[in-house]
């Protein structure tokens, strides 16, 4: 852990993190650079670290050592205008939506552009308008969550992400929680964010997509960066024991 | 010896029952936006803030509010502030209900899922924000039956007030009671209208509370 400077060329810049739940190491030690407009999928069996990794990258989760920046801010617990000022560069999408579902889904869009930035109702409208149509979900503005089926709410989770205009967006296994036939609306939506540019970090346990979309993909285990390469390495040849087993466990 | 009408009693009962209503009133009102800020506080994430909330509300529920108003009388007077019953009462009913608000309260944010803090957390809003248009809108709707049920609490608990000589429902009671030597009719007519007063609480409560589970 001597070497923490921090790398410039990194949007998310993590450095020898080190967290623990009580007695069980969770991660022991992750050094992760991320590029603008770079594309990464986490793989990796459950409890190899990889969600709590993705949420100290926007300090829902604490660590206990290490550095963690995003766009050159260093992450600060503690500081809560820090925090804040950081996670306006960070978008999260939840395994469960986590919609609000008091509000509409326009209005789930509008809540942070209008009460974080200060825009105006009906710019924030506007925008939130913008989004929605950009998911495909233009007609729902005046839908409850409830009203909105799985795939439809994952999309205006991601429009309610998306209207922060974060540097990076975190995806925790976003599709997980999604009956089989709804998983393919929002992987295109993803895909087609991809496309445009946005800096993926994303925990999924869909292989073909993350061999598709993918610039990187990152192998987890047990609390480590065990393997990291692109998809065709990755996943046409798996160097260590555990990747292999890992991969062929899913091919069963 | 003198006979009362009955009208000039349930008159004079009416008349002192206005009282219980107006203190019931302050103490829900008062009780309640005080009740809000101890919410606040709660859930702030301050050090130590969180307890001292907790000891607050063990205090008023580990005592008997006949104490507490006791205390809160002769308290004042001590501190050498000459007030009245009415003032004593409201001020004592308005922490009590404080506290208890505050606990209903609290149980209520527990019930929101931890992702609705995460969420917003993550869009970066603060923690005021987060608490007045994300998890307050939630918690209110499945607060509003115990909270109307509370009030019911409020009503009966405002009868203690005539132990300090306030003259509301009860202490008319009192007065009717020893002035016509039939305590017993005295006492069921003021038994009859706290229960006008608290039964249709009750009632919408319950219907509240059905409502949100159906």
């Amino acid at each position: 852990m001597s070497n923490t400077t921090p790398s410039p060329f990194a949007l998310v810049d993590i450095q020898g993190l080190h967290k623990s739940f009580g007695a069980t190491q969770v991660l022991k030690g992750i050094d992760l650079q991320v590029r603008r407009k770079e594309v990464v999928c986490i793989i990796g069996k459950s409890g190899s670290g990889k969600s709590t990794l993705l949420r100290c990258i926007n300090g829902l989760e604490r660590f206990d050592s290490g550095h963690l920046a995003v766009d050159g801010q260093a992450l600060q617990h503690g500081n809560a205008p820090a925090m804040r000022e950081l996670r306006q560069h960070v978008g999260m999408i939840f395994q469960s939506f986590n919609l609000f579902p008091h509000l509409s889904a326009g209005r789930n869009v509008m809540l942070a552009p209008s009460l974080v930035k200060g825009l105006p109702k009906e710019e924030a409208r506007t925008r939130a308008q913008t989004l929605l149509e950009r998911v495909g979900l233009g007609d729902k503005f005046d839908r409850l969550p409830e009203q909105l089926s799985g795939g439809q709410q994952q999309r205006v989770a991601i429009a309610r992400a998306l209207a922060m205009a974060p540097s990076v967006l975190l995806c925790d296994e976003i599709t997980s929680a999604l009956d089989p036939e709804l998983v393919g609306e929002v992987l295109q939506v993803v895909e087609m964010l991809a496309s445009e540019g946005m800096t993926l970090l994303m925990v999924t346990h869909e292989m073909a997509f993350a061999r598709k979309v993918s610039d990187r993909v990152v192998f987890m285990h047990q609390g480590l960066i065990h393997e990291m390469g692109t998809p065709d390495e990755i996943f046409n040849r798996p160097q260590t024991p555990e990747l292999q087993q890992f991969l062929s466990a899913l091919r069963d | 010896m003198v006979q009362f009408a009955l009208w000039d009693i349930l008159g004079f009962l009416v008349g002192a029952m206005r009282w219980t209503v107006l203190l019931s009133l302050i103490a829900f009102a008062g009780g309640g936006l005080m009740g809000l800020a101890l919410l606040m506080l709660r859930f702030a994430k301050l050090p130590g803030v969180g307890t001292a909330v907790a000891w607050y509300v063990q205090l008023f529920q580990g005592t008997p509010l006949l104490m507490q108003l006791f205390l809160v009388y002769f308290g004042l007077a001590l501190l050498g502030w000459d007030t009245s019953p009415m003032v004593a009462a409201s001020l004592c009913l308005t922490l009590y209900a404080s506290a208890y608000l505050t606990e209903i309260w609290r149980g209520c944010v527990m019930s929101i899922p931890q992702g609705q803090w995460e969420a917003s957390s993550g869009l970066a809003l603060t923690y005021a924000q987060q608490m007045r248009h994300v998890i307050l809108p939630q918690a209110a709707r499945v607060a509003i039956a115990p909270t109307v049920g509370f009030l019911v609490q409020v009503i009966k608990g405002t009868a203690l007030a005539s132990v300090i000589g306030f003259v509301e429902l009860t202490k008319a009671g009192q007065m009717i009671s020893n002035a016509t030597y039939q305590p017993f009719m005295a006492y069921t007519l003021v038994g009859l209208m706290y229960f006008a007063l608290c039964y249709p609480l009750s009632w919408w409560s319950q219907r509240l509370e059905n409502r949100r589970l159906a």
